[in-house]
């Protein structure tokens, strides 16, 4: 869940229509008019992507008039199947998944139970991806892979590019190849499963 | 009793609140004293910056270790790309990391004739940092309008390594050749635990945002800084390496500069020069048994330092960071992402924060990091609405706030987490140079433990943290 409390003002004298904003939005909010930067504020979440991007800081962050609520609520979903997507994409349900809105990935697994098919949409409906906007990208490529669904970056856009591996894809050779020189392959695997594998904690 | 050293003064940021608003040091609150850190351990080598010399001492051991280095691989009409990061610049006020910069840019223009030589320096996750160190600095005019900020979220470049596909920015590779430009701080031990330390940036101030949540999020703590060198090793990358240059970094100061052309030769002299002298003050503040921490230094919370030491490592001093037979340290993302709905660790095994931190006064720290782990499991005092007016705009962190409370001044917050805490005890993270600021309980608290520490670490422990490390003893210097 994220309180999306910001939202981004353009100066229209200072946009040169250079799209940076366009191109960096996890959420797709910005569009062009008239070669100048226009922000779809129902759409916004207020990571400040944009206004930190513009080479022409031609944006700036402001208080929303009321704050939004970017959340999906998990009563009425089957937490059994929540769980199972979870665990299938190597995550516990309530593990956190990004660090800065303290998503968990049932959350996320639960937007894409209500019709999520892409990063952006999952960062709409939960908020996640919309503080740094650096470290969560992966966990919902693997909860969307999980589920059987395959988004396509925007064309021309830098919001993502695509899954990478994770400790469980990295071939044998790779690990016996380094074994020595402190990297911990296979006793990171065995934690990370034991992670997964924990009992639920409940309710706050 | 000596004086407290003078710590790093307040910066103008937009991470930051105005230096105005800092009215008061934690240093200045009566009572308060320091330690050098060559007091704690007398071995501690001498260091070339700060010195008598100044700044100049910087440039002339740059020139000296660029001439074991060959560039004759660089041509008049090639482009070099000499890429950077945040980090150096926070050490030390940042002029020597920028002095650095500024002696390799001479250097390979000298020696190889390219004047087409760039700056690339890239960031943490605050996307605009390295633009006011550039500015700061002067380095635009330095590189001739070739100097450029770059962050995670620009545009990237697919790189093929042999676990796969990961992504680079763009703007870092767009040249000939590129020089990887840093330091040996240790830094983020708990992420990177000192393995590959030299090679980090590769998957992380140079690379997009796939690749750094791969680090983050699909390794493992131990595993994680394995990116960095499946990229390092790239066929992309390695036609591209000229070489290396790093700032050597010690507790209490630059002890020099080391330069190679083999990247991994550099990451063996400073793993073991970062695992020695930092490892004897992170093992030694894991001694501490009960204190109030200070925060007190132009960085996000977590980067905040006292004697090299960043306060997410004291948060997790309890745990020893060096050892890898240890998965989790107190605090890393894997260990914060694995507490559950009800606030408490997914395992029985994870450790908790550090308990020695009573209480936290968050004097002055920026935004721009994820922090609301910390004011969530340490009770945090933070110093001025303004300072949690700017938390609670900062999208990282929108919770921070809600687990913290506001004090008025310097003053009355360390005046209340004594009373709270019970504690005379203070430890300032305020990046004293040289030394510690604290209070005269804790000073004489760490004088007593440091003679044991010591043996302990280069007995015991530095051993057995190389050894995991495939790292033979040579007793390294710059």
């Amino acid at each position: 869940m994220k309180l999306v409390t910001l939202m981004p003002v353009v100066e229209p004298e200072k946009c040169k229509g250079c799209k940076t904003c366009v191109r960096v939005c996890p959420v797709l909010a910005i569009g062009m008019e008239d070669k100048l930067a226009v922000v779809n504020l129902d759409r916004c979440r207020g990571c400040a992507d944009c206004e930190q991007r513009c080479p022409e800081f031609a944006i700036t962050m402001a208080k929303r008039p009321e704050p939004v609520e970017a959340k999906v609520d998990l009563e009425g979903l089957d937490y059994e199947k929540i769980a199972q997507l979870c665990r299938k994409a190597k995550f516990h349900p309530e593990q956190i998944v990004c660090y800065c809105t303290a998503t968990r990935a049932d959350e996320v697994a639960g937007a894409i139970m209500l019709g999520a098919k892409t990063p952006d949409d999952i960062s709409y409906m939960t908020g996640i991806r919309t503080g740094c906007k650096v470290e969560c990208i992966q966990p919902i490529l693997r909860l969307l892979e999980a589920a059987g669904i395959e988004p396509k970056p925007v064309p021309g856009g830098w919001q993502w590019y695509g899954r990478t591996p994770t400790a469980w894809d990295i071939p044998e050779h790779v690990k016996q190849k380094y074994a020595s020189r402190g990297f911990y392959f296979e006793e990171d695997i065995e934690l990370l499963d034991r992670v997964v594998n924990a009992p639920l904690q409940g309710k706050e | 009793m000596r004086p407290p050293i003078a710590p790093i003064a307040p910066r103008p940021s937009i991470y930051g609140i105005d230096p105005s608003f800092v009215k008061k040091r934690v240093s200045e609150l009566p009572g308060m004293t320091s330690v050098t850190l060559r007091e704690l351990f007398p071995d501690l080598p001498p260091v070339i910056y700060p010195g008598d010399e100044g700044i100049v001492a910087v440039r002339r051991r740059t020139e000296e270790a660029l001439k074991s280095v060959d560039m004759s691989r660089i041509k008049p009409e090639h482009t070099v790309n000499i890429c950077s990061s945040h980090h150096g610049f926070t050490l030390l006020g940042g002029e020597p990391y920028a002095e650095m910069l500024r002696t390799i840019r001479d250097v390979i223009e000298e020696r190889t004739g390219c004047r087409n030589i760039r700056l690339r320096a890239g960031v943490g996750l605050r996307f605009r940092e390295t633009e006011e160190y550039i500015r700061r600095h002067k380095l635009d005019e330095y590189f001739h309008g070739k100097a450029r900020g770059v962050a995670p979220v620009d545009e990237g470049i697919a790189i093929e390594t042999e676990i796969g596909t990961l992504y680079g920015i763009k703007r870092i590779y767009d040249a000939d050749w590129i020089v990887h430009a840093h330091n040996s701080d240790v830094r983020e031990v708990h992420f990177h635990r000192m393995v590959d330390r030299a090679v980090k940036p590769f998957g992380m101030s140079y690379a997009r945002i796939e690749t750094r949540s791969t680090y983050h999020q699909n390794l493992g703590p131990r595993a994680a800084n394995f990116i960095a060198r499946s990229i390092f090793d790239s066929p992309f990358v390695q036609d591209k390496f000229a070489f290396s240059c790093f700032l050597t970094v010690v507790p209490h100061g630059i002890l020099g500069v080391d330069a190679d052309n083999d990247l991994y030769a550099l990451n063996e002299r400073v793993t073991e020069v970062g695992c020695r002298y930092y490892g004897k003050m992170m093992t030694l503040f894991g001694e501490i048994d009960e204190c109030v921490a200070a925060l007190d230094f132009p960085c996000p919370v977590v980067y905040v330092f006292s004697a090299g030491v960043i306060y997410a490592n004291f948060a997790g001093a309890n745990t020893d960071l060096f050892d890898l037979d240890s998965p989790l340290p107190a605090y890393t993302w894997y260990t914060e992402a694995f507490y559950g709905r009800k606030g408490y660790p997914l395992l029985p095994e994870i450790p908790k924060l550090n308990k020695a931190i009573r209480m936290c006064v968050h004097s002055y720290a920026w935004t721009g990091y994820p922090s609301a782990f910390f004011s969530e499991h340490i009770p945090t005092v933070v110093v001025g609405q303004e300072q949690a007016e700017l938390f609670n705009r900062d999208p990282q962190n929108l919770n921070y706030m809600k687990h913290a409370v506001v004090s008025e001044s310097t003053e009355s917050a360390m005046e209340f987490a004594r009373k709270m805490t019970g504690t005379e005890k203070i430890l300032i993270f305020d990046g004293a140079p040289g030394g510690i600021n604290l209070s005269p309980p804790l000073r004489d608290f760490l004088l007593a433990k440091a003679p044991e520490i010591d043996r302990r670490v280069e007995q015991e422990l530095l051993p057995k943290w190389l050894k995991q490390r495939g790292v033979a003893a040579q007793r390294a210097t710059a």
